[in-house]
């Protein structure tokens, strides 16, 4: 994006859209590295979709998916969603109805278990699914 | 011999902003270790030091320190009991007690915690068993594996206890064939098969050639798939989830690096980006997975790694 190698619509994804911050590249690359990712998924969010919001916290204070640290594959599912409620009410707050979510584990989670639990009606899509729907392929290569 | 001190404190001390002393920490100006309850430690001659620098009186110094030798005579001269003796240190949770013995039990971790209640999870109590050494009982309970060590408690605790530390403590002493759900499992098949759903060499390759060849009829005229291929800039792994059950997903990455450009190649074996050792607990199959990938890098000779999650 910065070196203008790839052109991104921004007109196609035009839902109300939020970022969700994983643990592992804000909160916890913050302690691990002095450096948590934050900013760097918005920018690329907000590249594609113009209209934003973003939780309530969020950023170093954000909630957890609920799946994360292997939860997704844990014989915990009960306690995986009832973990999940809070997420679940920061995205109904926040009034977005199409979610990013830069990690497997909290994409499963939002997408696959938590909309249906809670009924979002969201869509959820990954960070580099939102820039490869919105990217424009060139005509001649 | 160390000296303990708080930032605050040694603010006040040298007449300077508590800023200033947390910059000097920073730029090892002052050569302190960060320990638990936000306080620091630096030895008594690196303290002594800095004080002769400011023209300031140390408040102890190296004469200060009491022998051993000479505190027993003392206490057995004083009360007539021979001196008590702790014995080697059994906790084997904590690198130093003072990490749990710091915590006040305030519960702002649990405030934090969206898990806590659950089944009686709650990060105090967990502190306050290992630092009393309840190691069997937690190492048993299913607390540290409900638990999605997401440091929301951590970056609540106004003393810093490192309770994801603990947590993944606990889950590395679980014994192996007692890890809840499939993730030692998967574990074990990436070391033997390099993948943690054990997907054969000849099945990837296929896949993602076939895959090529979609993508190149729906968007991207003329791509193929480009595994093994040497000089690449980046080397991209490969959550084994996706060719397992989602292989169209991955089209996505391919897509955007088709329109950048990009020069990239995925390895034929060792692919496997999704190193499940971080959350069962297993620092030694973690070392060698992350290992097959630095040498994928070099046998390739690629500049860059991309883990695409």
């Amino acid at each position: 994006m910065r070196e203008n190698r790839i052109t991104l619509d921004n007109t196609i994804h035009t839902k109300l859209a939020t970022y969700h911050d994983p643990c592992n590249y804000g909160r916890k690359s913050l302690k691990a590295f002095g450096h948590g990712y934050f900013e760097e998924g918005r920018i690329i969010t907000r590249a594609c979709c113009p209209s934003f919001v973003d939780m309530e916290p969020n950023r170093n204070g954000n909630y957890c998916c609920g799946a994360g640290g292997g939860a997704w594959a844990m014989p915990y599912a009960p306690e995986r969603v009832f973990y999940g409620r809070i997420k679940a009410r920061q995205i109904q707050e926040c009034g977005a109805k199409m979610v990013i979510a830069p990690c497997h584990n909290c994409r499963d989670q939002l997408k696959k278990s938590l909309n249906k639990e809670f009924d979002l009606g969201i869509e959820v899509k990954y960070l580099w699914e939102l820039v490869s729907d919105s990217v424009i392929i060139p005509t001649k290569k | 011999m160390m000296y303990e001190f708080k930032v605050a404190d040694l603010a006040e001390e040298f007449g300077v902003h508590r800023n200033t002393i947390r910059n000097w920490i920073n730029s090892r100006t002052l050569p302190a270790q960060e320990g638990p309850g936000k306080r620091y430690a630096m030895k008594v001659s690196d303290y002594v030091a800095l004080c002769d620098k400011f023209g300031i009186i140390p408040k102890v110094n190296m004469e200060m320190a009491v022998e051993i030798e000479e505190l027993k005579t003392i206490t057995t001269a004083q009360t007539g009991q021979p001196i008590l003796q702790l014995g080697e240190k059994t906790n084997t949770l904590f690198d130093d007690p003072s990490w749990g013995d710091v915590c006040l039990t305030c519960g702002t971790c649990a405030s934090a915690c969206p898990i806590a209640g659950v089944n009686g999870l709650d990060p105090r109590k967990i502190v306050r068993m290992a630092v009393l050494g309840l190691e069997e009982e937690l190492i048993e309970s299913s607390w540290p594996w409900k638990c999605t060590m997401c440091g929301k408690c951590e970056e609540a605790c106004p003393m810093n206890v490192e309770i994801v530390k603990l947590m993944r403590r606990l889950r590395s002493r679980r014994p192996r064939n007692l890890v809840p759900g499939p993730i030692h499992k998967g574990v074990a098949m990436c070391l033997e098969r390099g993948n943690n759903l054990g997907i054969p060499k000849d099945d990837f390759a296929f896949l993602l050639q076939d895959l090529g060849e979609e993508l190149a009829a729906e968007t991207c005229p003329g791509f193929t798939t480009p595994l093994e291929v040497r000089g690449s800039r980046l080397l991209i792994t490969v959550n084994s989830k996706e060719p397992f059950a989602e292989p169209d997903d991955m089209k996505w990455w391919w897509k955007i690096f088709y329109a950048a450009n990009e020069s990239w190649t995925v390895s034929a074996d060792n692919w496997e980006g999704v190193n499940w050792g971080l959350f069962s607990g297993d620092d030694e199959a973690m070392k060698t997975i992350v290992g097959r990938i630095v040498d994928n890098l070099e046998r390739l000779h690629c500049e860059a790694l991309l883990l695409p999650e």
